[in-house]
């Protein structure tokens, strides 16, 4: 019998006024591998965020379940580990004194950590680069570094964004079997992609986001039954309506978007939150 | 885990990856340390250096003497011992004006110079007096030319000397010494030896008037580019976002990063302190006489720096970390370090007798005060108190609004 471990009720968030997302409710159980998928701006970022503690709902509540009792993403941060949209490694620094920042912060021991790290760069084929300063290393390194810092403290929650963006298919496939051996192992993740085969690839579940919504959450299987169709990304279509590509863009002179673009000041916090 | 474990993780990752850049580091710790010994040896060492090459140039000079007359021949010796060729012609000129006057030699002169064909003009005619001669002269000369300013100031310091000997000769027919005429009420025995100050408490009161201005510019300065670097370059380059999502309180980081710039600006003010040592103890010892500051003084002295290396150090950080790119960072910290220097610099000439007590308290005031009392040895209990209790609680003031801008939501955002 599967146990809740988070309880997203009601959420909401804006960023003065621009709503990033609306009323989302969500759970998660125990040792899931749930996709979140959106397209650009849909606010998977904000959402993820928002699970660890980033950012603060504007309405609604986030609660982990821990033994029972409901806790706020504060208390359980330790719990957590995240992989965000930038990797975040410090150049200078080596990947293994990158891991160790993190893994001292979570009070964990250098030995052990270095143990798991030395394991978990061993599967992602990477222990070699260990003692190497990040800089100068790929992208498919920092995001494999970065899983490697997301996991070396024992987190029972998983939270990734978009973890296989620039990875080769070689790299992607190590990262995506490294998840999907977290999650047979009793872990649980939150795995953020725009991709579908992705999600459907590696997630028992898959949560679909589009304009700040929750359009659909249900298995892969789920999601074609209930959009009667025979092909994921027909039924994403079907589920979230997204015509927006089909919309005629605004024009806009060149000498008016200049002008525009010259004295119009961003909003200091913008919608801020989503994936490229 | 426990608070203090969690910020010291951070200061030493931060200090870690503070000295892996050796640009950042040579410019924090490198520069400092031999500022010091640079303005109190180099400076000086090329200044002379300077100065003898220009010694060693032969200029060229046109005198231009009254007609019928010859130039003094005591005057034409000097002129060939100083490395100085000349040309002499004779010249009429009107007696109803001074030399200066006379329009028609000045745009003569300043052509030739500007032509390059001589380096100044000199006109000299008899003078009236009861001397054994008298004469008169101008120089004409560019004061924006290098070689023309050095002919002026080589043929002024030959017409002294020979106005000396003219003198000389004239007190000798009039059976006078020198002393009677110009000396008469003197002063008995060396200057120095009447000041009730040691050699050490003048050098002490020297270095109280530049001294704490440049240490506190240097301070100001110093937390700049780590204070940017830790909050606004983290968050331009991603950084923040991953520690954030850490257990770790904000007012942990904010507190690890701070002790970390706060190290950093110490290590080079202190540096710069080092460097100023080892200038007055020993490159310059010749020169300059060690400041005579008793221990309490010293001690004084750099609890007052690093009092207010933690105050600038928090508004640094906390400015810094508004700033929505490093770049912004930049445009707002760079004259902002004016609201530091200004004060540094007015506090120089505030006068130390009988001051206000509440100059003690007045933001950065305080500070270079303190550290000038502190040089002096002029320290009241009062003013002790002051100055360290208004900068403990800018230093507090300023940490707090520090920790308010690590606790922005909006500190994790789209950098598009």
């Amino acid at each position: 019998m599967s146990t809740s471990l988070l309880v997203v009720d009601g959420v909401s968030k804006n960023f003065g006024e621009v709503d990033a997302l609306s009323d989302v409710s969500i759970q998660l159980n125990r040792g899931e591998i749930v996709g979140l998928v959106g397209g650009n701006g849909a606010g998977k970022t904000t959402l993820l965020r928002l699970l660890c503690g980033v950012y603060r709902p504007s309405e609604g509540t986030v609660r982990f379940v821990d033994d029972g009792e409901n806790r706020p993403v504060d208390e359980v941060r330790g719990r957590l580990g995240v992989v965000p949209e930038s990797t975040g490694l410090y150049s200078r620094l080596t990947a293994w004194e990158n891991i160790r920042y993190h893994t001292r912060i979570h009070g964990r021991d250098d030995e052990k950590s270095w143990a798991r790290t030395v394991r978990f760069a061993r599967a992602l084929d990477i222990e070699n680069e260990l003692n190497r300063p990040t800089r100068g290393f790929s992208r498919g390194m920092r995001q494999k570094i970065a899983l490697i810092r997301a996991i070396a403290h024992g987190p029972d929650l998983l939270l990734l964004d978009e973890p296989t963006a620039g990875l080769d298919v070689t790299s992607a496939r190590k990262v995506r079997d490294l998840v999907r051996q977290l999650g047979n192992d009793g872990g649980t993740v939150i795995y953020s992609t725009h991709m579908l085969s992705e999600a459907q690839r590696i997630c028992d579940r898959i949560i679909i986001l589009h304009n700040g919504t929750v359009r659909a959450d249900g298995s892969p299987g789920e999601l074609l039954e209930k959009t009667s169709m025979d092909d994921l990304e027909d039924a994403y279509i079907a589920l979230t309506g997204d015509v927006a590509r089909s919309e005629p863009l605004d024009v806009e002179s060149p000498i008016s978007g200049f002008l525009a673009r010259l004295f119009s000041r961003p909003n200091r916090v913008s919608k801020g939150v989503e994936e490229e | 885990m426990n608070r203090l474990r969690v910020v010291w993780t951070v200061t030493v990752k931060e200090l870690l990856d503070f000295v892996r850049d050796w640009r950042t580091l040579a410019a924090m710790l490198l520069v400092p340390l031999i500022l010091f010994p640079i303005i109190f040896v180099a400076v000086p060492w090329f200044l002379q250096g300077e100065a003898e090459e220009l010694g060693g140039y032969t200029v060229e000079v046109k005198i231009l003497i009254e007609q019928d007359i010859d130039v003094p021949l005591d005057f034409i010796h000097l002129l060939n011992s100083s490395n100085i060729i000349y040309q002499i012609l004779d010249t009429s000129f009107d007696n109803n004006q001074s030399l200066a006057n006379h329009s028609e030699i000045l745009e003569d002169a300043s052509f030739s110079i500007r032509n390059g064909e001589l380096d100044a003009v000199i006109a000299l005619r008899s003078g009236t007096g009861n001397a054994s001669e008298n004469w008169e002269y101008v120089i004409f000369s560019d004061s924006t030319d290098e070689l023309s300013r050095e002919s002026r100031s080589r043929l002024l310091t030959q017409i002294d000397i020979w106005e000396d000997g003219i003198i000389d000769e004239t007190l000798l027919n009039n059976a006078l010494e020198r002393d009677d005429v110009y000396d008469p009420v003197t002063w008995d025995g060396a200057v120095e030896a009447a000041d009730t100050a040691t050699s050490g408490e003048q050098a002490a009161f020297a270095f109280a008037l530049f001294v704490p201005f440049i240490i506190s510019l240097w301070a100001a300065t110093s937390a700049v580019q780590p204070s940017i670097d830790l909050t606004a370059g983290e968050r331009e380059r991603g950084t923040l976002e991953a520690l954030l999502t850490t257990p770790i309180a904000r007012s942990d980081l904010m507190w690890g990063k701070w002790l970390a710039v706060a190290t950093i600006a110490s290590a080079s003010v202190l540096l710069q302190l080092v460097g100023l040592y080892v200038a007055i103890r020993y490159l310059a010892a010749d020169i300059l006489t060690p400041p005579s500051v008793s221990i309490m003084g010293w001690s004084l002295f750099v609890i007052t720096i690093l009092l207010f290396a933690i105050f600038v150090v928090a508004v640094e950080m906390a400015v810094a970390m508004r700033a929505r790119s490093v770049k912004e960072a930049g445009s707002t910290l760079g004259p902002m370090v004016i609201l530091f220097i200004g004060p540094a610099l007015f506090a120089q000439f505030v006068n130390m007798e009988s001051i206000e007590s509440w100059w003690f308290i007045a933001p950065v005031f305080n500070i270079c005060l303190g550290m000038r009392a502190s040089l002096l040895g002029d320290v009241s209990v009062i003013h002790a108190s002051l100055w360290m209790g208004s900068s403990l609680l800018y230093a507090l003031m300023a940490t707090t609004w520090a920790s308010k801008q690590f606790n922005r939501e909006d500190l994790v955002e789209s950098i598009s």
